[in-house]
């Protein structure tokens, strides 16, 4: 690659970043205005929460069997398999449970949520709704930023309880260990703010990374059906690569 | 059902006044000085040959579009110096038909009508029906109010899209290739629309079409834009019988005149690899 070639590609990252620093700016100006519209504001939460409770739970589920058959194979080697509830438990909520979620959320609502807005500029209907006199970044953008914001701590909460459900299925009803230590040894070591919350404020972060990625990429999708499927691509890379990077930088502050 | 407005009177009762405007749109020069008035309460046709940006001078009266130089004013205000709360102001003022319809496809067509009444106006839910059922009448779509625009044809969709651009009953309207798609009964009931909302209601239109035909029977006023410039206006039988090479062209439908059929190219022997034989 030539250096002005790696020069235009760096300036444009840039500019992009800028573009949607504004954006974000942009969009959270219209946030009072959004709440008027609080029946779009529902139905964003229903799509972006309730519509992605199978994909998360049963996620949540088997990443809880598999976390259980590892570490209990691992454990057992130092003879600690009484830990196996607490271990389980930390992974999930203070990593795995708002990580691999909001990886779901881009991979199931983001992409779908560019696709749509990516999908009314091609169609000019945002062009109508700002000629009806009624904003967009309203209208559109925020509610499904707030809805986000919203829905991924909530489904990050479901993921975890399925994740020690299956947990609990792998080590107390397949191994055999025993249900007391089980409960007994998570409840008294997991921490409610160190663990718990901490957790759930990546999972707040996180929605907002992932909505803010989803509808910039939608609404500065190029109107063609090409254009629509490269910003809808985008949405999956870009929010990826800044989840596991934000989630680096906020655990290296709260441990 | 128009939102009043502290507006300065325009002189000579232009509605919309457009004035010395220049644009251009990457390296090309879209307009280059150019000049026009819609009276109000007048229906308008503006013509041109495509591409000469008829839709680029719509979006400067609504304010999509900021001019490199000159101003379009509309009741009085010059739309790029509005603030983005004057200009949805302003916009609420205004009706505007998309050329592809641009109808909310999350919606049924009763609610893509409703649209902007449930947005501006604080309506009980009874009258709101009975305004939307009144227009949806107006375009002949009251039966498919429960229809979404992804069972509608291109020509009822753009009905539909009609129906909401008068909803409010706006002081302008603006119509963008409004006849596209209509067959001959749709085309003469919109027709006879347009006319009557201009009669009753005194709303002025600004149409952008191609159809001779039904600009004949609708508007007052033609203008006919070409390369950046206004190059003839008048009624529409006048502007027919005018002695200039661009109305002989444009409405002769001829290929030879000012407006070149062919877009900029190079020789076509030479593109096809005949320059050798040429010499």
């Amino acid at each position: 690659m030539s250096t002005n070639l790696r020069r235009h590609w760096m300036l444009q990252g840039i500019a992009s970043i800028g573009e949607c620093g504004l954006f974000f700016v942009a969009v959270l100006g219209a946030v009072p205005k959004s709440l008027r519209y609080w029946r779009e504001l529902a139905r964003q939460i229903w799509f972006v929460g309730a519509m992605s409770l199978v994909i998360v739970m049963t996620c949540g589920l088997f990443v809880g069997m598999v976390l259980a058959l590892q570490l209990y194979y691992t454990l057992s080697i130092f003879g600690g398999t009484a830990a196996l509830g607490t271990v389980v438990a930390l992974s999930l909520f203070r990593e795995l449970g708002p990580v691999v979620t909001a990886l779901l959320v881009a991979g199931r609502a983001g992409t779908a949520v560019t696709a749509e807005i990516g999908l009314m500029r091609a169609t000019d209907q945002l062009d109508a709704m700002s000629m009806m006199a009624v904003d967009p970044l309203a209208y559109v953008a925020s509610p499904r930023f707030l809805a986000g914001l919203v829905a991924m701590p909530l489904l990050a909460c479901v993921f975890n309880a399925m994740g020690i459900f299956g947990g609990h299925l792998v080590g107390v009803s397949w191994l055999g260990l025993d249900n007391g230590t089980f409960w007994g040894n998570m409840t008294s070591t997991v921490d409610l703010h160190k663990d718990v919350l901490d957790g759930l404020y990546k999972s707040v972060v996180f929605g907002g990374v992932v909505s803010l990625i989803a509808v910039f990429q939608g609404y500065t999708a190029p109107p063609t059906s090409e254009g629509v499927a490269y910003s809808t691509t985008r949405t999956v890379v870009f929010s990826s690569i800044v989840i596991l990077a934000v989630d680096f930088v906020m655990t290296a502050f709260m441990t | 059902m128009t939102v009043a407005s502290d507006h300065q009177p325009v002189p000579g009762d232009a509605l919309v006044q457009v004035r010395g405007l220049r644009t251009q749109i990457g390296a090309k020069a879209i307009f280059d000085g150019l000049d026009l008035d819609v009276p109000r309460g007048s229906v308008t046709a503006i013509m041109g040959p495509s591409g000469t940006g008829k839709t680029t001078l719509l979006k400067h009266m609504t304010g999509q579009l900021r001019p490199d130089a000159g101003s379009v004013r509309v009741d009085g205000e010059d739309v790029a110096r509005l603030s983005r709360r004057a200009l949805f102001g302003l916009r609420e003022r205004i009706g505007f038909l998309f050329q592809n319809s641009a109808l909310l496809t999350d919606f049924n067509v009763f609610e893509n009508v409703a649209f902007p009444l449930r947005q501006h106006a604080n309506l009980p839910e009874e009258l709101l029906r009975d305004i939307v059922l009144t227009k949806l009448q107006a375009v002949g779509l009251r039966g498919a109010a429960a229809l979404m625009p992804s069972e509608l044809s291109g020509g009822m969709a753009r009905r539909v899209a009609l129906a909401r651009a008068i909803v409010f009953d706006p002081m302008l309207i603006l119509y963008d290739e409004p006849f596209v798609g209509l067959d001959p009964i749709a085309l003469n009931q919109v027709l006879r629309l347009i006319r009557t909302l201009n009669k009753t209601l005194g709303i002025t239109s600004i149409l952008v079409a191609h159809e001779l035909a039904a600009i004949r029977r609708v508007a007052d006023r033609v203008y006919l834009i070409a390369n950046g410039r206004l190059v003839a206006q008048g009624a529409p039988d006048e502007l027919e019988h005018q002695d200039s090479p661009w109305t002989r062209q444009f409405f002769g439908g001829e290929a030879d005149g000012p407006v070149p059929f062919h877009y900029p190219a190079p020789d076509y022997a030479t593109e096809l690899g005949f320059a050798g034989a040429r010499r």
